[in-house]
């Protein structure tokens, strides 16, 4: 009941007209990045973050503009996917499957329609489970001392490692250095300056705004040089534009199912859309059997992974509210966000911030009615955004990256600063280490050194506090199940691949 | 390849850095773990992930270096470089119309379009974001022919 009212009240904040306003144009933006090639959720939320602030937007109404950005995304993603057959951003991969020869048999418009309504029902489905899971979470997690979240954070990253899959070293290096970034500049607790060089600009450490934007805007302008489906011809959307009441009946069941698993993803730290888009797929293509079409154009190709991607992005702000973890890259950048307006997020927020937790949630609501009403009708128009050619585009990229950096200090220094993050995380792109794993750990790394700190300071050196409850045992557990995992993987597909080999060179009499 | 020559590279610069993270002392003990502890932690996993990647670089192997590609991404580098540099002297118009022009080539725009879009893109963006926006923007040399 206690609920209901903080949602009541959420709603009195997400109906302000400038927050109305605000969503509005954060779920437009949101769909245009969404579905252009190589521009995803990050950044777009990096792009607008430190305008926002430069703006000085209110904390709610920013993160509601951010949390509509990145619902946007979730459901731009798909447009490019169905027509293009190239992915808008990374959690759209699985909607290219069935997505594409589905225009190409002139059923588009459709595979169009039912997907918004997929992404739709995942984002309320998963939204109603924030509603109710959240709060109850938030209370447990009051309970947390410093060395409870100092084990958290390694879960999480652990978490990282394990979810990613096949490349579990890199991803923990990546979080590892992303760690490292964030111990740049003054130690908080002795004054001594760490890492800066003697360079005044370094002193208060890296900018968020900077790593964020360098690592994403300005790597993914160099590895656009190398974008080949330019020109390419997108489908033309035409014949009948709207679903009907049979395929709709088709796919409801997946979609409800697919939104339950995506938003359970979700919530885990370090798991986010892309592995709930695939696992739902594979799920489901296997559930359907012989009688599927998938891979040739199954409508429920397109409505698992369209449900499951924007269920697990909302199931992802519960780690990010609750405990101050994030569940997503693009979670990452929100938390930062909310330290830009020195909120700290975690389990006090309910408490002491119910304005700007509840105003997200309701707008949340607010959000997915808004794009489900904008993506349907408007879809001509998103479709028109795929023929914008690059060599407006990018160069458009860069002086919103450069206007965001400067807008924080003002300086050449973070411009150039910028850049060479970007140069290094184009290098590390191109070696494959995942760039989401380093933002969540560049995001973590202040909170971790702190809170072990602090679990120390607390028992006067004795390191035994970090595995003396049950709560910090019980984590310990769990981080090392996750760093398990990949080896398990691995054991169980050599062993396959033994049993193949022993199985062709001993046919079966 | 590419990735054990990256590990071989990041293992020397955990060294040098945990050279430097052992001179962090507080001049006096606040808290029992102290500045340097916790760096030195992060350098050792680091350095033990180096070795692990430059032992067994596991994974697709990184496709060799495209040369064309390589000097157009360079390029790219450059005027991005340029352009952050020139920003303030030149302010944000003239430096947005030069980086927009040069990347727009870069990206296979066509001499007078891009030019065109290099322009309008440093005058529009500057009236939304200074005039309409609020979010300051360096005037540089045109500076002087608004005073």
């Amino acid at each position: 009941m206690e609920t209901l009212n903080f949602l009541m009240q959420g709603f009195d904040v997400a109906l302000r007209p400038t927050n109305l306003l605000v969503a509005l144009f954060g779920a437009f933006v949101g769909t245009v990045v969404g579905l252009l090639p190589g521009l995803g959720p990050i950044n777009g939320v990096a792009l607008l973050l430190p305008i926002a602030f430069a703006l000085g937007l209110p904390p709610e109404t920013a993160l509601i503009l951010l949390a509509a950005v990145y619902l946007g995304c979730e459901y731009g993603g798909r447009i490019s996917a169905i027509l293009l057959n190239v992915p808008g951003d990374a959690a759209a991969i699985m909607t290219t499957l069935d997505g594409y020869p589905l225009a190409r048999q002139g059923k588009a418009g459709i595979a169009l329609s039912l997907s918004a309504i997929s992404s739709f029902i995942g984002s309320i489905i998963a939204t109603c489970g924030v509603v109710l899971f959240a709060p109850l979470l938030a209370d447990w997690a009051v309970a947390f001392g410093p060395a409870e979240y100092f084990v958290l954070m390694i879960f999480a990253i652990a978490c990282l490692g394990g979810m990613v899959g096949d490349k579990p070293v890199k991803t923990l290096m990546s979080a590892l250095i992303g760690l490292g970034l964030a111990t740049v500049g003054v130690d908080a607790t002795t004054g001594v300056y760490r890492f800066t060089f003697g360079s005044v600009s370094l002193s208060d450490g890296i900018q968020f705004v900077i790593v964020v934007i360098g690592l994403f805007s300005v790597s993914e302008i160099l590895l656009m040089l190398e974008n080949t489906h330019a020109g390419q011809q997108a489908v033309k959307a035409s014949g009948r534009m709207l679903f009907n009441f049979k395929e709709f009946g088709q796919t409801v069941w997946t979609m409800l199912r697919s939104a339950v698993a995506g938003f359970v993803i979700g919530t885990l730290p370090g798991a986010g859309a892309t592995i709930a888009s695939a696992m739902t797929y594979m799920t489901e293509k296997r559930m359907a059997g012989d009688k599927g079409r998938f891979g040739d154009g199954d409508l429920r190709g397109v409505a698992a992974p369209e449900a499951a991607n924007n269920a697990s992005a909302c199931g992802s702000l519960i780690p990010m509210l609750t405990l101050g973890v994030p569940g997503s890259g693009t979670t990452a950048v929100m938390i930062g966000a909310l330290t830009l307006y020195n909120i700290t997020p975690g389990p006090l927020l309910f408490e002491q911030q119910p304005d700007v937790v509840w105003g997200l949630i309701a707008s949340l609501f607010i959000g997915n009615v808004i794009l489900v009403l904008m993506n349907i009708p408007l879809v001509g128009l998103f479709a028109r955004m795929l023929a914008v050619p690059n060599w407006i585009l990018v160069p458009a990229i860069a002086v919103v990256s450069l206007v965001g950096v400067y807008a924080v200090h003002s300086t050449t220094f973070d411009l150039v600063l910028m850049i060479g993050l970007g140069v290094f995380g184009y290098i590390l792109r191109k070696l494959d280490f995942p760039l989401s794993s380093l933002i969540l750990g560049f995001v973590l790394g202040e909170m971790m050194e702190d809170n072990l700190r602090r679990a120390l300071s607390i028992s006067n050196g004795e390191l035994g506090i970090l595995w003396g409850s049950p709560i910090t045992l019980a984590l310990w557990a769990l981080a090392a199940l996750m760093l398990a995992l990949p080896g398990l993987r691995w054991w169980r597909n050599t062993r396959r691949r033994v049993r193949e080999t022993a199985a062709e060179t001993h046919p079966a009499p | 390849m590419y990735v054990r020559l990256f590990a071989a590279i990041w293992l020397l610069a955990c060294a040098g850095l945990a050279v430097l993270a052992w001179s962090f002392e507080a001049p006096f003990a606040y808290d029992p773990v102290g500045p340097r502890a916790y760096p030195l932690l992060l350098l050792a996993l680091m350095a033990a992930g180096s070795l692990w990647l430059l032992v067994k670089p596991k994974g697709e192997p990184t496709p060799a270096i495209d040369w064309a590609m390589a000097r157009k991404v360079l390029l790219c580098i450059v005027a991005l470089l340029a352009y952050a540099l020139l920003f303030e002297p030149l302010g944000f118009v003239l430096s947005t119309a030069l980086a927009g022009f040069a990347m727009g080539l870069l990206f296979n725009g066509r001499l007078l379009p891009s030019a065109v879009s290099g322009l309008l893109m440093g005058v529009l963006l500057y009236v939304l974001f200074d005039r309409l926006l609020d979010v300051p923007l360096p005037l540089g040399v045109l500076e002087l022919m608004e005073g």
